[in-house]
């Protein structure tokens, strides 16, 4: 399988805004020391092998999106945040060299930032696609048509020309979608939320956002260990830090670096990429946080394999 | 992990040997709430969780931490004193240095 973030935000989408970029530029020059360079390329290949992510790129604004490449034939895209519109975008492309026009959806939960990209989601729009909306919500229609109705939106949901189906899933009643095997588990959260977890030739996938873990439900705690048993890759909310998260914003239904690190350590995972970042956060604070969660997990890993700890950005590929 | 509490000088000190992790942490969150309440019974010592014989601490740990405030609330204070450098690290990397007052030394505590 492949794993493709389109969106990595949480909340409200980010738009990059002049002076971050201006700090950047500066920052890019000072390491420049002087150089002269032929031309831009070469002053691109300085720049990507000397400047550090923060400098050289972004993680990007979009909210929650991330495809998962691996269902025979089908797309398979998990929430529809407003990474969607460019993932609706480069998957008809797709379409356009002969995939076929087939797209298989699961929406985590209904919270705007997860749903806002479907009305501005091309292939809604093309009367030869079938879009297959999995949750584990019986409410998801109703979310995705609440939207685009007049007060909200210009073009109501009924005018849209794709077949649109709904299916709602029981938790833990595993299902295939086109050769993959997807089960759902439910997660501690406003109106809840679902993960899902992806199978294919014995590797797996996690998606598990806008979960919080209760410090006090251990037993929770056991179910979210159990689900990402041995898991290849664990897609994970990692929005707060565990102070915040405890104190201040207990109840906000998000998750820390350092849960996501001991849970992914519990159940044995190979990697984590941290997710649904704060859109407050700069990407300086966001390399921040990653490199943070790469030395926490050094320090706690004791006696067992490194976990390896990605942290997500708009565009990342993860082949698994 | 190990755990000795020991009343001394007008509070209670109690301290942790070893690591805090998946396997120790709910030894550890039992003696550290007890201890919440034993300086609660004797008139709201403060209590001194003494990090220096600590490894390191996981998210469980700390998460006992929290739940010991909890049971706390304004009567208990509870100081974390001596963390090892990694301990420190930790404390800082989950904003826990934020939540609690994290002295160098137990002479240290105000
Ligand atoms: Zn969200
Ligand atoms: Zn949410």
């Amino acid at each position: 399988m492949l794993v493709r973030f389109w969106g990595t935000r949480g909340s409200l989408p980010v738009a990059p805004q002049a002076l971050p970029v201006q700090a950047k530029i500066a920052r890019a020059l000072v390491a420049a020391g002087g150089r002269t360079f032929a031309d831009e390329a070469e002053a691109a290949a300085f720049a990507e092998a000397n400047l550090d992510f923060a400098t050289y790129g972004s993680y990007g604004g979009a909210t929650s999106c991330v495809e998962i490449e691996g269902g025979d034939d089908v797309f398979m895209v998990c929430d529809l945040g407003s990474g969607a519109r460019e993932f609706g975008v480069n998957s008809l492309r797709r379409c356009a060299k002969g995939h076929a026009r087939t797209w298989h959806i699961f929406l985590s939960h209904m919270h705007w930032d997860h749903i806002m990209g479907f009305p501005f989601f091309g292939p809604a729009f093309d009367p030869a696609a079938t879009l297959i909306i999995h949750a584990g919500h019986p409410d998801a229609e109703a979310a995705l048509r609440r939207q685009q109705e007049e007060i909200s939106f210009p073009v109501p949901f009924d005018w849209l020309k794709a077949k649109i189906s709904f299916v709602t899933h029981g938790r833990n009643e595993p299902f295939e979608v086109a050769g993959v095997t997807v089960t759902l588990i439910r997660q501690h959260h406003s109106h809840e939320s679902y993960g899902f977890q992806f199978q294919r030739d014995g590797r797996s996938v996690i998606y598990s956002t806008d979960s919080e873990h209760k410090l006090d439900n251990m037993e929770a705690e056991a179910a979210f260990e159990a689900f990402f048993a041995g898991a290849d890759l664990v897609i994970c909310d990692t929005m707060y830090s565990l102070g915040d998260s405890v104190s201040l914003k207990q109840d906000w239904g998000h998750s820390s670096n350092i849960v996501a690190v001991d849970l992914c350590h519990a159940a044995e995972a190979k990697r984590l990429a941290l997710f649904h970042h704060e859109p407050s956060y700069t990407d300086e604070d966001i390399q921040r946080m990653h490199a943070e969660t790469v030395r926490y997990e050094e320090l706690v890993r004791g006696d067992r394999p490194a976990l390896e700890v990605l942290c997500a950005y708009d565009g990342l590929e993860v082949t698994v | 992990m190990d755990w000795e509490l020991e009343r001394s000088a007008g509070r209670l000190v109690a301290r942790p040997r070893g690591r805090v992790d998946e396997t120790t942490w709910e030894a550890f969150s039992q003696a550290l709430t007890s201890a919440v309440r034993d300086a609660a019974d004797a008139g709201g010592l403060p209590l001194v969780v003494d990090l220096s014989g600590l490894d390191y601490m996981s998210s469980r740990g700390l998460r006992a931490l929290t739940m010991a405030k909890r049971e706390a609330g304004e009567v208990v204070k509870i100081t974390l004193a001596g963390p090892n450098a990694p301990m420190r690290e930790i404390l800082a990397i989950s904003r826990y240095d934020k939540l609690f007052e994290v002295t160098d030394s137990l002479g240290s505590v105000a």
